[in-house]
């Protein structure tokens, strides 16, 4: 616990914030988010939104794996629910953007109940093997209802509009993915101060001592499903915007792998977790790629010479962090902030 | 010295803004090509042999003094085969060194970056795709490719068995993704108008082990030839191992990318007779009409792939187009070197492609039958250049 930070209020036990160097902080870092297009060049750009877009599915994924305890490897599939709904609404009906965010992220929730009920019956690796399953009739789907998604060659779809503003580039996609998914963290932290929250974790601790303090587990268990889901159809829309084609090949599983490995990496069962481990599996392979270009002037031709390099380096520094930091970057973070609280006065 | 975790720390933290912080270095000048290309991942194999290729036909382009003094510039980056991550070296590209060209490592590719091509309108891009989507210059007005689309290789091997065989049975086998997909729907309908009967088409997954099943389908259907399209490799092998087997008398066929030397040398004896559609000349082709080819052998005296004849082919269209824009006084932009791409006619490719091309739309639609000779270890011509329009 923090010096100086006595809690004298429930409210003050569940805030969000414990002080206001935090709040001050928070305000800091909202308001870097909003100075960075103006600095950052297309290139950041991209990534910044390729990053938001990712954080936003994996807290979604760590609502049902780390706070709810339920493995999936589905969150891909839910993300291309998602897409396909955006781009269906988008070159059909010409939808708000809005609206086709919130209803990719409501279909995608009743796929993902769908999908949670043998969560009932099955745990662990068992329903991990379900939402595969899952993920591949998704697949079959999107690839064979050629009516609705247009089979193998996918929907290519116009930009989202704003006040007759086409947002088709990084900058102006920017406004849309970023604030969509500050939202969407900022709903996930919230939902922990919830009952709802609060179920989901008692589940994951013990499901059978969850019901015995009353939690009916079925609907808990199909809500955090259908709320992770909705966390995924919304980036899977965001995603659709950002790219605007949608084909089958979009959401492989390899993708659902992706965003496990990043709340695993980051840290689960914690909001900051799959912020960070986000931006690391997003980030990590174009940094080494910096590097192997920053080593160009000495080594000719050091892209083509040292890229299987880079990955085995990406590929080791995960396993390293699995070894050494289990509880992920979140852990390392909390360290560096333990360091601060008593600095200068223990270092 | 004990290595505590903050070292560390400081020490990752100093690299990454080192790495952050390179400087890019471009000619006010200088002609760009830009590079998506794929040297790690799934389709590696093929990546660095096109970087090879683009590289090899820019140096020989700067070696020759440039256009008009004005040198070649090659920046790539790495993207894996992904989308994702070919968007990223895009941007990261467009932002840093403005290039003219682009090559883009697959359909996904060409097909998400298309609005960002549009709109910036300052590039001319081609790729390792051949996706017959991207064959339509209303649609992908600023892309092209080096060679047919995958509709127009079926076009010419269905016209080589029409030749040898009229009449003859043939079934289709592709893999269950877009790429498989693709030349499969209008490939049918030509091999009708030109009186072939398809008798079975088979979808797989791609890169599948066990085919026993499907390879059971084909023997049912008895084709005279079977075509296989959406592989690199697996499970051609397999299919034709266990047809053989059966005494099944099909003959077997690809298209590009499963029709490299040392891809079809893999086959083992099993291959002896595979066939395949091809729009380049084979490394080892010393015919004299190929003078390009003795050069490239000169510059690499090993063999190099089917894929780095693509790279060097786009190298060589690009710098063609530039050529025509430069020497007519044009802006290079999308729109004028795409035009002046398509005012190529009978252009002379040094004998890669074995006839005179015209880039007349998006694609270049020119192909020949190669069978595979597993004695000679060599690739065989068995048919004249056929035009697939």
């Amino acid at each position: 616990m923090r010096i100086g930070a006595a809690r004298q209020t429930y409210a003050a036990d569940e805030a969000l914030f414990e002080t206001t160097v935090q709040r001050a902080w928070f305000a800091g870092l909202l308001a870097a988010l909003v100075a960075f297009p103006f600095m950052a060049d297309a290139y950041w750009l991209y990534l910044a939104c390729l990053v938001a877009i990712n954080v936003a599915s994996a807290t979604g994924l760590n609502i049902l794996t780390g706070y709810t305890g339920l493995v999936s490897l589905g969150q891909a599939a839910f993300m291309g629910i998602g897409a396909y709904t955006v781009a269906v609404l988008e070159i059909r009906f010409g939808t708000p953007f809005l609206l086709n965010l919130v209803a990719a992220g409501l279909l995608a929730a009743a796929g993902g109940i769908l999908v949670g009920i043998p969560s009932l019956r099955v745990k662990g690796l068992y329903l991990a093997i379900a939402t595969i399953a899952a993920s591949f009739i998704l697949h079959f789907v999107f690839a064979n209802w050629t009516s609705v998604t247009n089979g193998v060659t996918g929907l290519s779809m116009p930009p989202a509009r704003l006040f007759g503003v086409a947002l088709d580039t990084s900058f102006r996609m920017y406004w849309l993915i970023v604030p969509v998914t500050v939202l969407m963290v900022m709903g996930a932290a919230n939902l922990f101060r919830t009952r709802i929250g609060r179920a989901f974790i008692a589940i994951r601790d013990r499901d059978i001592s969850a019901e015995v303090l009353g939690i009916p587990l079925l609907r808990y268990k199909l809500m955090s499903f259908a709320l992770s889901s909705f966390y995924a159809g919304v980036a899977g829309g965001l995603w659709a915007y950002f790219f605007r084609v949608v084909t089958p090949e979009s959401f492989p599983l390899v993708m659902s792998i992706f965003y496990l490995a990043a709340i695993i990496v980051g840290g689960m069962g914690t909001i900051l977790g799959p912020i960070l481990g986000a931006a690391f599996m997003t980030m990590v392979p174009e940094v080494l790629k910096l590097g192997v270009g920053w080593l160009s002037p000495w080594v000719p031709d050091a892209v083509a010479l040292l890229s299987p390099v880079r990955t085995i380096v990406f590929g080791a520094l995960i396993v390293g962090f699995l070894v050494f930091e289990p509880q992920g970057l979140a852990e390392i973070w909390r360290r560096v902030r333990r360091f601060f609280h008593l600095w200068p006065f223990k270092t | 010295m004990l290595v505590t975790r903050r070292t560390m720390l400081g020490l990752a933290m100093a690299a990454g803004a080192a790495m952050v912080a390179a400087p890019p270095a471009v000619a006010a000048d200088d002609i760009v090509i830009g590079g998506s290309i794929p040297m790690t991942g799934v389709f590696a194999f093929a990546g660095v042999g096109i970087h090879a290729g683009i590289g090899d036909y820019v140096k020989i382009v700067n070696d020759a003094g440039g256009i008009k003094g004005r040198k070649i510039k090659y920046v790539y980056e790495d993207t894996g085969y992904k989308v994702d991550a070919s968007v990223a070296a895009f941007q990261k590209l467009t932002s840093q060194e403005k290039p003219n060209f682009y090559y883009g490592d697959s359909t996904g590719f060409s097909k998400t970056i298309n609005p960002e091509l549009e709109r910036n309108g300052n590039i001319l891009m081609a790729g390792a795709s051949f996706a017959s989507e991207l064959n339509d210059p209303q649609k992908y007005p600023y892309q092209f490719m080096a060679g047919p689309d995958y509709t127009a290789m079926f076009g010419v091997l269905l016209r080589y068995i029409q030749k040898t065989q009229p009449g003859a049975k043939v079934a289709f086998v592709h893999s269950d993704t877009e790429f498989g997909r693709d030349p499969i729907k209008p490939s049918t309908a030509l091999a009708a108008s030109l009186g072939l009967k398809v008798v079975e088409t088979i979808v797989t997954p791609p890169g599948s082990v066990d085919v026993s099943t499907e390879v059971l389908k084909l023997r049912r259907a008895d084709p005279d030839f079977t075509i296989f399209h959406g592989y690199v490799l697996a499970p051609i092998p397999e299919f034709i191992t266990q047809a053989r087997q059966m005494n099944m008398k099909s003959r077997f066929m690809g298209t590009f990318w499963s029709m490299d030397h040392s891809m079809v040398m893999k086959l083992g004896d099993v291959g002896e007779g595979f066939m395949g559609v091809m729009p380049y000349r084979y490394y080892y082709d010393t015919d004299p009409k190929a003078p390009m080819l003795a050069k490239i052998r000169q510059m690499r005296p090993e063999y190099q792939s089917t894929a780095y004849m693509q790279g060097f082919v786009t190298a060589m269209l690009f710098v063609e187009a530039a050529k025509r824009c430069v020497e007519s006084g044009k802006e290079l932009n999308g729109k004028n070197l795409k035009g002046c791409l398509n005012g190529i006619k009978d252009f002379d490719t040094g004998g890669l492609f074995g006839v005179p091309i015209t880039v007349s739309g998006n694609s270049i639609p020119v192909g020949r039958v190669y069978r595979a000779d597993m004695k000679a270890k060599t690739m065989v011509p068995v048919s004249d250049w056929i035009k697939a329009e």
